[in-house]
């Protein structure tokens, strides 16, 4: 026999569940906007039917339903998209960062335009050209002499402009890598409240959201891994429990490991370390051997956790992507430690200007102290060789600098082939003429004449490694490299972009909120609410015949 | 698909983002009138933009030289039309000397105009472009002639300049030995002039040397006459060269406006397009009809 409320007890059920589901959709609605989130819903099911199985349970003529429970609230989430959507990050984040990096070096370099280098030494080479013209004539030794200067600066400008961006980018590194150590910081944090709650039996969808978003960030700066916990206790089934996040590597011998970064609530910290043990940063910190090295390379990532401490280099993980990989691979780093061997964008680019400014000053100054100087026109003595016409000592993109003697005295351009002859532009000519030159070991360059009428065959210098290119072609080798990778570095921006916002709107397809349903829902909620009602009224008024209106008959 | 908010206004987003950097593009082509700024954008053409502009500072160059070598060409052909025109007046005065009907005060007459001929003619050989002496060989600094006579600093060098990649034109005409030679028979005259004993015959014997000189000058104009032909051909061919150069460096580099602005006219409504669409879109949900 039921009992005369069942029917009552039944609707409030349907009550409650109804009303945390319209909750539910509120908060849903609510989160419309929040990053990271996933839309939940709410699993209803019936309540054990009655009676329940027994000897003695009472006939009835069949199972009565007794109402409706919430089972549980779930958000709604792919894995396998999530997976997707972390790998394109990470890609995108290198692609992203790299292309950024060189568009900045191609600022600077500005090619092809009227300011950049190549100008520079185009119009060196013409002033040349005017003096050989006008070997005579002061006001265009002047301008050579101006020009050359312009030429200097301009490399002298590049090579600063280049370091600070450089600099930038160390700081960069330094900055991403406190980044990285805060977020896993708060995942460790979010892992310790998610092992107090889940034993207890409740899922807490909201913290598995903030730490899948902090995942996302994480897979933005370099490759994690994830491995789900269990928290024990009286877990939900559905429960995701404890994160322990790993970093993947390509260790020394060629296989694939992964370095624990948080476990549990413990959580490592990353330092990123250049060649001399020192934090990368964005402040000069000279090699004292090489006092060229504006910036100490980076050389290793130290990972400590508790008191284990372990460190990978450049090559430990440059089989994956990530923005932290790339800002190294653009700064520069080296492998074995030291800073003989440097590698990386900007330092590359930094030592092939110095390659050129070097071969340039050794085989310009090389010619121009065999030529003959302007003497005056009735004695040939004071017509002697040339002096260095860029400063011996600067022999880098850095410090290349015009020889102040000439700066003062621009009779001193040697452009004369033979001592004495102030009409004599031929050597000013075979200056100009090194433009097309290609440069190669002891080429042999023209012939000069001293007073005495002795002719000596003058030769390039040696070890210039130049490799038979020209100065310029060098240089446009140079230009034309870095064109190739910034297109290459964009193409592949614009595509890990595109398929990234194809996996986002897939993810978003299936997690994000849409606000027609949830209206939708709300109608449906809010309607089941009210039809509940409605029976908990129908069940009074039943209830109200048994109570008032019976044994009252004949009144 | 399940299709959200959030992925329509993704979506909006990021097709707005597109075709703002679109148009972004089209006005940079637009305001610099270049197709590309930047190596990536186009590293082939970029390499080639640099070679095409180092082609077109050396024609600029070449050209600049030309016309120092005209100058050069030109002073001397002009200077060598004057020494001309002064030993064919020598050469009337000497038949006008070698009659021996003249009188010592007609000779003394003759022989003070060739005095005056003959320091034009050295101020001839010291004639300059710029501060150049052309006739000095390489020692430009130099005269040819002081008032003592020939100096000693002068030489016989070619002077040359550049103009064409490799191509170099000889200058000038060295006038150690022509305008020495000259000076010579000049001084030659006026001492024979100068004795009494030497007859008209005497005098006439000098007009030989005369003729020898006159063609030596001759010879010169005629070389730099020659040389004034090639100059004139090189003119052309590096004008021809320049315009060529220029054409392809605009080819290369340079915006076709008619395409640009349609296309960024394009993409601007494209642009405005997308931006209604995606209002109307963004704006409509159930919330607006549920009441």
């Amino acid at each position: 026999m039921r009992s005369t409320f069942m029917g009552l007890e039944a609707s409030k059920r349907g009550l409650f569940t109804q009303q945390t589901a319209l909750y539910t959709t509120g908060h849903n609605i609510a989160n419309a906007n929040t990053e990271g989130y996933s839309r939940q819903r709410i699993i209803m099911s019936p309540t054990l039917g009655y009676p329940g199985a027994g000897l003695n349970a009472p006939m009835t003529p069949g199972h009565i339903g007794t109402g409706v429970k919430a089972e549980s609230v779930q958000r709604v989430r792919d894995e396998f998209i999530d997976r997707q959507y972390r790998q394109e990050t990470n890609k995108l984040g290198y692609w992203e960062t790299k292309a950024s990096a060189i568009s900045q070096m191609e600022d600077v370099m500005s090619e092809p335009s009227e300011y950049g280098l190549d100008e520079a030494f185009r119009l060196f080479w013409s002033a040349l050209q005017d003096v050989s013209a006008n070997p005579d004539d002061t006001a265009a030794r002047k301008v050579v002499v101006q020009r050359a200067i312009h030429l200097a600066d301009s490399f002298n400008y590049i090579d600063t402009q280049l370091k600070q961006i450089q600099g930038n980018l160390g700081n960069e590194i330094n900055v991403s890598v406190e980044q990285i150590n805060s977020i896993l910081e708060q995942i460790a944090n979010i892992n310790k409240e998610i092992q107090a709650v889940e034993p207890n039996g409740y899922v807490p969808n909201d913290l598995y959201d903030k730490r899948d978003l902090l995942v996302d960030q994480l897979n933005e700066y370099f490759p994690v891994s994830i491995e789900r916990v269990p928290s024990g206790g009286n877990a939900s089934k559905v429960a995701e429990g404890s994160y322990t996040i790993k970093l993947n590597v390509k260790d020394n011998s060629g296989s694939y490991s992964e370095i624990v970064l948080v476990d549990g609530g413990n959580y490592a910290t990353l330092r990123a370390l250049d060649t001399s043990g020192k934090l990368v940063d964005g402040d000069e910190d000279t090699d004292p051997d090489n006092p060229q090295l504006a910036y100490l390379p980076f050389h290793q990532l130290e990972i400590s956790m508790g008191n284990k401490t372990q460190t990978i280099g450049q090559e430990n993980f440059q089989e994956f992507k990530g923005k932290l990989l790339s800002l190294i691979d653009s700064f520069g780093y080296s492998t074995d430690g030291t800073n003989n061997t440097i590698q990386g964008y900007f330092p590359e680019m930094l030592q092939s200007l110095d390659k050129l400014a070097n071969a340039f000053v050794q085989a310009f100054n090389k010619v121009h102290e065999a030529g003959y100087t302007l003497g005056k026109s009735d004695d040939s003595d004071t017509s002697v060789n040339g002096i260095s016409f860029f400063d011996p000592v600067g022999l880098t993109a850095g410090t290349i600098k015009v020889n102040d003697a000439l700066v003062k005295d621009p009779n001193l351009v040697a452009a004369s082939s033979v001592q004495g002859e102030e009409g004599n532009g031929k050597w000013a000519l075979i200056l100009a003429n090194l433009q097309s030159m290609p440069i190669n070991n002891k080429e042999s360059i023209g012939k000069i004449k001293d007073k005495d009428g002795n002719e000596t065959t003058v030769e390039l210098p040696d070890n210039l490694g130049l490799d038979g290119a020209t100065f310029q072609s060098y240089y446009q080798g140079l230009i034309g490299q870095l064109g190739v990778d910034g297109q290459k570095a964009n193409l592949l921006k614009t595509n890990t972009e595109t398929i990234r916002l194809t996996v986002e709107n897939n993810r978003a397809s299936m997690s994000s909120v849409s606000l027609d349903e949830e209206m939708t829902d709300m109608i449906r909620f809010q309607q089941a609410y009210s039809a509940n009602a409605r029976m908990i009224t129908v069940i009074d008024e039943l209830l109200d015949k048994v109570i008032n209106g019976m044994g009252r008959a004949g009144l | 698909m399940r299709v959200t908010q959030s992925m329509l206004s993704n979506n909006m987003l990021r097709n707005l983002s597109n075709s703002y950097s679109k148009i972004g593009k089209y006005q940079e082509q637009i305001t610099t009138g270049r197709k590309f700024t930047r190596p990536s954008d186009d590293p082939v053409s970029t390499v080639k933009g640099m070679a095409f502009r180092t082609d077109l500072n050396k024609a600029e160059q070449f050209t600049r030289n030309i016309q120092t070598v005209n100058n050069w060409l030109d002073t001397t052909d002009d200077a060598l039309d004057q020494a001309g025109t002064a030993l064919h007046r020598i050469k009337e005065l000497l038949v006008q000397a070698a009659n021996d009907t003249n009188t010592s005060s007609d000779r003394t007459k003759i022989k003070e105009e060739i005095e005056q001929i003959k320091q034009q003619l050295r101020d001839i050989a010291n004639t300059k472009v710029g501060n150049k002496y052309i006739f000095s060989g390489t020692k430009t600094l130099a005269p040819v002639f002081d008032e003592s006579g020939m100096t000693g600093h002068i030489n016989e060098e070619i002077v040359q300049i550049e103009v064409f990649d490799g191509i170099k034109l000889d200058v000038n005409i060295p006038g150690k030995t022509l305008f020495g030679n000259i000076d010579n028979f000049m001084s030659n005259l006026s001492n024979l002039l100068n004795d009494d004993t030497k007859t008209g015959e005497d005098i006439s014997e000098m007009l030989g040397d005369l003729d020898q000189l006159y063609e030596e000058v001759l010879a010169a104009r005629a070389d730099i006459g020659a040389r004034q032909n090639r100059v004139e051909l090189m003119t052309n061919r590096l004008a021809l060269h320049e315009t060529n150069v220029t054409k392809q460096l605009s080819e290369n580099e340079d915006v076709d406006y008619a395409k640009a602005i349609t296309e960024m006219i394009t993409a601007e409504s494209i642009h405005q397009a997308a931006l209604s669409v995606g209002a109307k879109i963004i704006q409509q949900t159930l919330v607006d009809f549920i009441r």
